[in-house]
């Protein structure tokens, strides 16, 4: 049997086929003005890639901010639900999920069955997350993986107060004409997302081992800053920005077989 | 607003907590502005008054206080005679009352309540409320002795009896009477009606509802799955999807902290000390461990799965103990949700995010 989860986020819209024991594909999109039909192209994408056809799924789960926006998906699931399946899935010691997706940070606590025991999530505000570090590394007219390469090369952090989008671009113009280095004040923007996030985190009782899923979870500067102020070593995904896509395909082959 | 149209009778604006019976006594009327601004909220049309009063109060105060000045820059709400206000509950209250008695140039009573329980305190409360009662009297001439405020205090006991009866009948399963109504009308009525035949006719009624519902087993959800207790004396008032997200989904809402009968009921021998022990008893105003206690009392009471705590965007005194409240009622494994948003200003509510916290409160009330 063969199942299908859509992650339709705020940035980009990602879909894994799964057979019920291994991801057999996936595919990540830009989401765009359009969910709806992001989320059909990539889910095209992901099972041409495994070399299926679309009537051989059994089960759809959609997740995400535009799961509403899936009208083929069986089931909604809401992605705090399925970054908690997920990360369970890929690391099965995980009690505590780190999730930092295009607009919002989310912390999940787990119980010894990957189900969700509590969380958290950013207020309305989208500082820290991962639209603000997209913002930030086009202020410093860098890629989002040069900018990561480049923070991870600092020597020195530089104190960056602002962690509103605007005044934080202010504030790294200001510091550039200060004479500061790029990778000093990259270094700075990720400890202060980092310590905004721990904050956060700091309202649950976090619980070892600690996963870190969702798109920003791939900008390395990111991981070290977290591991540095949680003083241990996070697990990261291979592709951590398909956690959440993945656990809704894991919930879809727990549901009884649909087949449109 | 029949009456206040009128003007046969002095109008005074009172805020949400202070103890209106002392304005029903002595037969002026009262208003109460935040109360105003939420059934603007209920009807959509908040947006524009808050707007219009954040002219002369901050983004950081309540938006229902914003609104409320909005209402009255626009002469949407009957102009009093007089304004009296305490220092119990809402921050925003204090900065709200003392500019519009400002603007409208009328006289500004403020009652300053103790929060500390220490010994003598609620004696001194007591004259404290005695002698603003005279002199608020004296300052429209009208008659007022101390039997005026028996004889209200004494509807206040009969109104006591029907809140607390009424309250013991919800805890029946299924749920007879709907959270979201407990929120809006319901403890409208308790702040608006207190010591008056209004309010003993509308208990009486809620009361009879409520009993018909319960002899009949009649639940107001078809397919009830869970209870969930709601926290925080307000919810959103403008047109959103939460209550009926959770009645779609089967979680009812059996109780609401607002309407929890914290306060002792009244001695009409001792109408001031009564009064004085109401405002002393809030659990709002007071250590957080008494609001703490009061929400596991609740979970038992009302056998609740889970509770959210509405958070309310500048509601200062219920926001920081939030967490404090839900690690209580973790520790009996009741499931919490911290919810914020904004009960009168609809630009600061968030479906999105909404929608996925009690997306995800829900998948772990299933388990």
């Amino acid at each position: 049997m063969v199942f299908a989860g859509i992650d339709v986020g705020s940035l980009a819209t990602k879909a894994v086929i799964f057979d019920g024991e291994r991801i057999l594909s996936y595919a990540v999109r830009r989401t765009g003005a359009d969910p709806l039909t992001a989320s059909i192209s990539c889910l095209r994408e992901a099972i041409s890639l495994c070399g299926l056809k679309e009537d051989q799924l059994d089960n759809i789960v959609a997740t995400g901010y535009g799961r509403i926006r899936v009208p083929f998906a069986q089931k909604e699931v809401t992605e705090i639900t399925c970054h908690g399946r997920g990360a369970f899935f890929l690391f099965p010691m995980t009690r505590t999920v780190i999730d930092i997706g295009g607009q919002d940070a989310k912390i999940i606590i787990l119980d010894g069955n990957g189900k969700v025991v509590d969380f958290v999530m950013n207020d309305k505000c989208a500082a820290g997350t991962g639209k603000f570090l997209e913002v930030m590394s086009q202020t410093l007219e860098l890629s989002i993986d040069e900018f990561a390469g480049m923070g991870l090369k600092s020597k020195k952090a530089l104190s960056i107060n602002s962690m509103c989008t605007v005044f934080a671009e202010s504030e790294i113009i200001s510091l550039i004409a200060e004479g500061a280095r790029r990778e000093d004040i990259i270094w700075g923007l990720h400890l202060s997302i980092a310590r905004r996030i721990v904050g956060m985190a700091k309202r649950l009782s976090l619980k070892e081992e600690i996963t870190f899923t969702g798109g920003v979870a791939k900008n390395k500067a990111m991981v070290r800053a977290l591991n540095t102020l949680l003083a241990t070593h996070l697990n990261v995904p291979e592709e951590p920005q398909i956690t959440g896509a993945l656990g809704a395909a894991i919930i879809a082959s727990l549901q009884a077989p649909f087949k449109a | 607003m029949e009456r206040a149209c009128s003007k046969k009778e002095p109008i005074v604006w009172v805020n949400a907590f202070f103890p209106i019976e002392i304005v029903h006594a002595m037969g002026a009327l009262p208003i109460i502005p935040e109360i105003h601004a939420s059934l603007f909220a209920y009807f959509n049309y908040s947006r524009r008054f808050i707007e219009i009063g954040g002219g002369r109060l901050s983004t950081d105060i309540c938006s229902f206080f914003r609104c409320a000045m909005g209402l009255l820059e626009e002469g949407l709400i009957p102009k009093p005679d007089l304004v009296l206000s305490s220092s119990h509950l809402c921050d925003g209250s204090a900065k709200f009352f003392s500019e519009a008695a400002k603007k409208l140039g009328v006289k500004h009573f403020y009652l300053d309540i103790p929060i500390s329980p220490l010994r003598g305190v609620k004696e001194r409360l007591a004259r404290k409320l005695k002698d603003l009662s005279f002199e608020v009297a004296s300052y429209f001439g009208l008659p007022f002795e101390e039997r005026m405020l028996s004889s209200v205090l004494a509807r206040t006991g009969e109104t006591w009896n029907l809140i607390n009866e009424i309250n013991l009948l919800r805890r029946t399963k299924p749920t007879p009477f709907p959270g979201a109504e407990g929120l809006s009308y319901v403890a409208g009525m308790t702040f608006y009606t207190m010591g008056t035949d209004e309010g003993l006719r509308f208990f009486r009624a809620l009361l009879e509802y409520i009993r018909k519902n319960v002899e009949k087993k009649v639940g107001y959800l078809k397919n009830e799955k869970f209870r969930v207790l709601w926290l925080h004396h307000i919810r959103p008032y403008y047109p959103n999807p939460i209550f009926s997200f959770l009645e779609k989904n089967g979680v009812a809402v059996p109780f609401e902290e607002t309407n929890y009968l914290y306060w002792p009921k009244p001695d009409v021998d001792s109408p001031f000390l009564s009064l004085a022990d109401k405002l002393l008893s809030n659990p709002w105003y007071s250590s957080l461990r008494l609001r703490m206690d009061i929400a596991k009392s609740m979970a038992i009471q009302y056998d609740v799965q889970g509770a959210i705590h509405f958070s309310h965007w500048g509601c200062r005194q219920t926001l920081g103990g939030a967490n404090l409240v839900g690690e209580a009622l973790k520790e009996m494994g009741v499931k919490f949700l911290v919810l914020p948003g904004d009960g009168c200003d609809p630009d600061n509510f968030s479906l999105g995010q909404t929608l996925t916290r009690l997306g995800a409160f829900l998948e772990s009330l299933e388990g």
